[in-house]
């Protein structure tokens, strides 16, 4: 999760008014406690990311307690040592179930390892029998999908990690 | 009804000022709304409208398919280019089932029933259904087809499927115009859809669907249901939620129904 991302996610918390939010994933915690309009914000990365293709490029601020908001920004949020391949994360566009195939016992549209392409279905995310096919933003190999059939997902979840071709 | 065909030249004069100019009819289709999406892809405008006197292969929610008779049904399927955020886009998928309770109404006089989050029904047979797929990513929503199947003219289904469907023919013991019911069940979603998409503040839009759907159906309040999500529990429904959401109260405490998969437990 970059700079902006976790701008991105803040403001629709304030949006939404929800005053404390948890996000578990991989080697990634994130925790967001509001009181009044400020919100205070713990973000951890472990030391040693799992098993990734690529490394995932992280704000360098992203290891202690950061301020997104406001208060400073971190340099560069690609270091210039990383690999041609940085990992993108495709997000969850809304609330709702994710499928990986298009319908139960079907192939997935997708495994770990794929050469996907822009605008490739990568899975579907449903909620009130509305079917959103997800796209790939980029094209590359699907490095880590970070979701399982059928789970519950909320709205701007990442879903895959994806290490864009350049 | 040789003459009931619903052809753009049936149906647009009685659509009134509605959004629809252009309307694709076919004999017959594997799937209006597959049809929809890929005009959509390729640029379609907002309004263009997919009917079909069969599918072949008409799709429900995952991957169910969807029993389609020639010349009996409807099956109509919508381009939508909402303004709204992707979160509010969830409302489409209420506003259709709401469009479709009204145009049965209006033309029929008998209202059915409908089963959240927006399956036409009456009693526990299923009159109808909706399919509402997206294109859509975190910050915007591309497009979105609507897609409604009724059943309204069918004799009688075959025998998989008798226990579980029913037609507007067999509830009201009559043959009942297809050409009409459609250009209400447009002129609805037209309503219902502008009513919706004014940008950025839909808040008016969604406390009256909210209210809407609540009273015209008698799953939202006080119905013992069976739910098929999150490993399957049973309880009583409570309302809706402030994003649409169906909320249930279970054993394991307060529950919010995502998807569907809500089933009435008959009362003994």
């Amino acid at each position: 999760m970059n700079q902006k991302e976790l701008k991105e996610l803040i403001e629709f918390l304030i949006e939404k008014d929800i005053a404390e939010f948890e996000l578990e994933r991989g080697d990634v915690k994130l925790r967001v406690k509001r009181a009044g309009n400020s919100p205070e914000v713990h973000f951890v990365q472990s030391a040693v990311p799992q098993v990734m293709a690529a490394p995932i490029v992280m704000p360098q601020a992203a290891t202690g307690a950061a301020t997104p908001a406001g208060g400073h920004t971190p340099e560069k949020t690609e270091s210039p040592a990383a690999s041609d391949e940085d990992l993108f994360l495709v997000k969850s566009p809304i609330v709702g179930t994710y499928y990986e195939a298009p319908s139960p016992g079907s192939p997935p549209f997708v495994k770990v390892g794929d050469t996907v392409e822009t605008g490739q279905i990568l899975c579907i995310i449903e909620a009130m029998k509305l079917m959103n096919e997800i796209e790939s933003d980029v094209s590359g190999v699907v490095a880590k999908i970070l979701v399982k059939n059928g789970q519950p997902v909320e709205y701007g979840q990442p879903l895959f990690a994806i290490a864009a071709r350049k | 009804m040789t003459d009931d065909l619903l052809t753009p030249e049936n149906l647009k004069p009685l659509l009134g000022g509605a959004m629809f100019r252009e309307i694709h009819h076919f004999t017959a289709i594997d799937s209006t709304n597959s049809a929809a999406m890929q005009a959509a892809a390729a640029g379609a405008e907002e309004g263009s409208v997919f009917i079909a006197e069969q599918q072949h292969s008409g799709r429900g929610r995952g991957g169910h398919s969807w029993h389609s008779a020639p010349g009996t049904g409807i099956y109509v399927s919508v381009v939508l280019r909402p303004k709204l955020s992707p979160g509010d886009v969830l409302w489409l998928s209420l506003i259709a089932g709401l469009s479709a309770h009204e145009a049965i109404e209006s033309v029929v006089s008998v209202a059915p029933d409908l089963r959240w989050p927006n399956d036409i029904m009456f009693g526990q047979q299923k009159l109808g259904g909706i399919l509402t797929e997206l294109n859509a990513d975190v910050h915007r929503v591309n497009y979105a087809v609507v897609g409604i199947g009724i059943n309204v003219n069918q004799a009688e289904f075959p025998a998989d499927i008798r226990e579980l469907a029913t037609s507007l023919r067999i509830e009201t013991d009559r043959e009942w115009p297809r050409v009409e019911i459609t250009a209400a069940l447009l002129k609805s979603v037209d309503r219902e859809y502008r009513a919706l998409n004014v940008a950025g503040h839909p808040a008016a839009a969604i406390s009256s669907i909210t209210e809407r759907f609540e009273k015209a159906s008698s799953y939202a309040r006080g119905a013992q249901v069976r739910v098929d999500e999150d490993g399957g529990y049973s309880g009583r429904t409570v309302g809706l939620d402030a994003r649409g959401f169906l909320r249930v109260e279970s054993a394991a405490g307060l529950k919010t129904v995502l998807s569907g998969g809500v089933r009435k437990l008959v009362e003994k």
